[in-house]
């Protein structure tokens, strides 16, 4: 069991650091539009488009990374001074009723939309943008399956802690 | 049981805020409490349209005006990480030292400044717990005038420009904007932008500002042991040179994205990109043994490209022209190289990674949150919740006045246990279209600005207030032990007062929401 958690561990650090790299890139590449734009005239309808494409990727794919690190915004007012034990009472109930079958119906609603948009390989609405709107679809489904994955094991070790009374990270 | 399923939509919203109460994600219980409801619903006959999900999300991600939110929030984390904010913070404080308060007058500059950069009441709040407050104490303030302008000060982050808040706040004002005129029977309505909003917060940002500092001058002059106060604390760094290198670059830069977008000049996302170059430029100079270098080239090439854009002589023919080419794709170049090699320095003093995955965190939070909370919105939305929010509204006594003092008292109560994001996810959907068509104190037609400064600057009281604000949970956790809780309540009284007092002024006077966005975009 153990193993399969840290392997899932390990595909949301490896989707956060993608994110990193996504925010980073996003910079540079706004900074150059703006200088190509305002210095040189030139604007590339592709290139401001990859911008929109990292954004996209950087909103939806560290979501289950965030889960990981376990910072996702509480309202603390309660569940900060409460004992181990019921916090991860807290969080096994609310995976549950909450996160999973959230991250389930966002799959399963979402697959008609992008099947629809991968059956035309359905690209920019503007000529001569990126060619590639069905990827950027399909970052929906990356964003519940990675999500859904991280709230299975953060939920299997909330459980874990609620058996064994002990601390989590 | 025929009464609960009439009544689902409220049901929803008492129990997502009991849910939310317990302390699961945010983002999480918001989204699954509205499936939840959907379910509920699908038994009592109503079918949530639930094959919207993916659409509302791409819309979500692809939200062009958005794009800027990560670049802004990659910019504070740049100021935050290398220190560049907290050596303003100590340069203004070394220039104001001859002002009784003058360390307090500093912090509230700063705060106000530093509302660039994070705009997220808990970043600003414990960065300037952790540097000012230890200061602040050892030269003699009262801890409950020192906790009080802390606070207000990093709530500040929230109401001025440019803060992250209010472009999701323009955003959802946009939508609330487009629909209230359709209501209405307008088609073609104006657009609202973040920059309307932006300019619309300026003034009653200062006026905040302003009265703050009238405050603390007072309040510090009133202190016996006057001397204390305006002891003087030492210049930081060494000598003018480091002093004009902390004050500076961070106050150029802020003025120049803020002036950019006001101006129109640049889209906010061009403005926040340059301005996060901008913040790994200078911080990479802060972090580097030579300052010169790192700051000058990237400087020299602004200066440069500046100087063959205002020179009008980009269209030059022949040779000259030529030149101008070659000056400028010098310039362009030694910029990307500036701004490379401080990315460099910045990640080899291991700072980097740090800033990144913060960004990254807070990033996929704030959109996880947005998710989550356009799902309950729709299926709030198909359990009749915006009839009944209209109705309700309209059935207010006192016009105006009574449903703004109904929005504005439970948007109050709600900043007590969720942050700014949620709180304008939720409530501005429901409420704003609905208000948007009612009039202003002086008699003309609600304006999305004036709406959107009084949401923030009510949240942003909401935050401060004693015993359940935001803003000092978190100063809690950073004040040393010699300082009781109770001094954090006294000391922050004040700051509430005023700014009850400037939202009054601002219902009452809507020239001052209004004013500045109606000259800059006539």
């Amino acid at each position: 069991m153990a193993r399969y958690l840290d392997w899932i561990d390990r595909l949301n650090r490896a989707a956060g650091r993608l994110a990193g790299w996504f925010i980073l890139a996003m910079v540079l590449i706004q900074v150059l539009v703006v200088l190509l734009r305002y210095v040189f005239n030139i604007g590339y309808l592709w290139m401001q488009e990859s911008v929109l494409y990292l954004h996209v990727g950087l909103a939806l794919f560290a979501a289950g990374f965030t889960l990981l690190n376990n910072v996702h915004v509480r309202v603390d007012v309660f569940y900060q001074t409460a004992a181990p034990r019921l916090k991860a009472l807290i969080d096994v109930i609310g995976s549950l009723v909450f996160l999973l079958p959230l991250c389930v119906v966002i799959f399963w609603k979402s697959l008609p939309f992008v099947a629809a948009s991968w059956s035309v390989l359905e690209g920019s609405a503007q000529p001569s943008g990126l060619p590639a709107v069905f990827l950027l679809k399909t970052s929906i489904l990356c964003f519940a399956l990675l999500l859904g994955l991280q709230g299975l094991a953060f939920a299997i070790r909330a459980f874990d802690a609620l058996v064994t009374g002990e601390t989590r990270q | 049981m025929s009464f609960l399923a009439g009544h689902l939509d409220l049901l929803l919203l008492v129990s997502v805020c009991l849910l939310l109460m317990a302390g699961f994600p945010v983002a999480f219980s918001l989204g699954g409490a509205g499936l939840l409801f959907a379910f509920f619903g699908s038994l009592a006959g109503i079918t949530p349209t639930l094959g919207a999900i993916p659409l509302r999300i791409y819309g979500i991600v692809t939200n062009e005006v958005l794009i800027a939110v990560p670049l802004f929030i990659f910019m504070g984390f740049v100021l935050e990480r290398s220190k560049v904010a907290e050596d303003l913070l100590l340069a203004m404080g070394w220039l104001l030292r001859g002002l009784p308060g003058g360390l307090s007058l500093s912090v509230t500059l700063v705060g106000a400044l530093l509302a660039a950069s994070t705009g997220i009441v808990g970043a600003t709040v414990v960065t300037m717990g952790l540097l000012a407050l230890p200061t602040l104490l050892k030269n003699g303030y009262r801890p409950s005038l020192a906790c009080g302008s802390i606070a207000a000060a990093g709530t500040l982050g929230q109401i001025i420009p440019p803060s992250i808040v209010l472009v999701f706040l323009a955003d959802q004002l946009s939508n609330a904007y487009q629909s209230a005129q359709r209501d209405m029977g307008y088609f073609a309505p104006e657009p609202f932008s973040v920059a309307d909003l932006f300019a619309a917060s300026v003034l009653p940002g200062l006026v905040l500002v302003g009265i703050y500092m009238l405050y603390q001058l007072l309040a510090a002059s009133r202190q016996k042991n006057r001397d204390v106060v305006s002891l003087q604390t030492p210049a930081p760094g060494s000598g003018r040179a480091a002093l004009l290198f902390s004050l500076c670059p961070p106050l150029f830069l802020i003025v120049c994205v803020l002036g950019s977008i006001l101006a129109g000049i640049a889209t906010p996302t061009e403005a926040a990109a340059l301005g996060a170059a901008g913040a790994v430029v200078i911080a990479g100079a802060r972090v580097s043994k030579s300052r010169l270098l790192p700051l000058g080239l990237p400087v020299l090439s602004v200066l440069v490209l500046a100087g063959v854009l205002a020179s009008g002589i980009r269209n030059a023919e022949g040779l000259s022209g030529t030149v101008v080419v070659v000056l400028a794709i010098a310039a362009s170049l030694g910029l990307f190289a500036g701004l490379l090699a401080n990315f460099r320095t910045l990640q080899m003093q291991g700072l980097l990674s740090g800033i990144v995955q913060k960004a990254v965190e807070m990033i996929a939070m704030m959109f996880a949150i947005m998710i989550g909370a356009s799902i309950f919105s729709l299926v709030f939305r198909d359990l009749g919740g915006d009839e009944t929010v209209t109705s309700l509204l309209s059935s207010l006594p006192g016009g105006t006045l009574g449903a703004m003092l109904a929005v504005m008292a439970v948007m109050f109560v709600l900043g007590f246990f969720l942050d700014f994001l949620e709180i304008v996810f939720v409530v501005v959907p429901l409420v704003a279209p609905v208000l948007l068509q009612m009039p202003m104190a002086d008699g003309s037609l609600m304006s999305p600005a004036w709406l959107g400064v009084m949401m923030a600057v009510n949240l942003q009281t909401s935050f401060l207030t004693p015993p359940f604000g935001f803003a000092l949970f978190y100063l809690r956790g950073t004040v040393p032990a010699s300082v009781r809780t109770m001094d954090i309540y006294r000391g922050v009284i004040p700051f509430v007062a005023i700014q009850l007092l400037v939202l009054v002024l601002i219902y009452w006077m809507p020239a001052l929401a209004t004013w500045l966005p109606g000259r800059l975009y006539p």
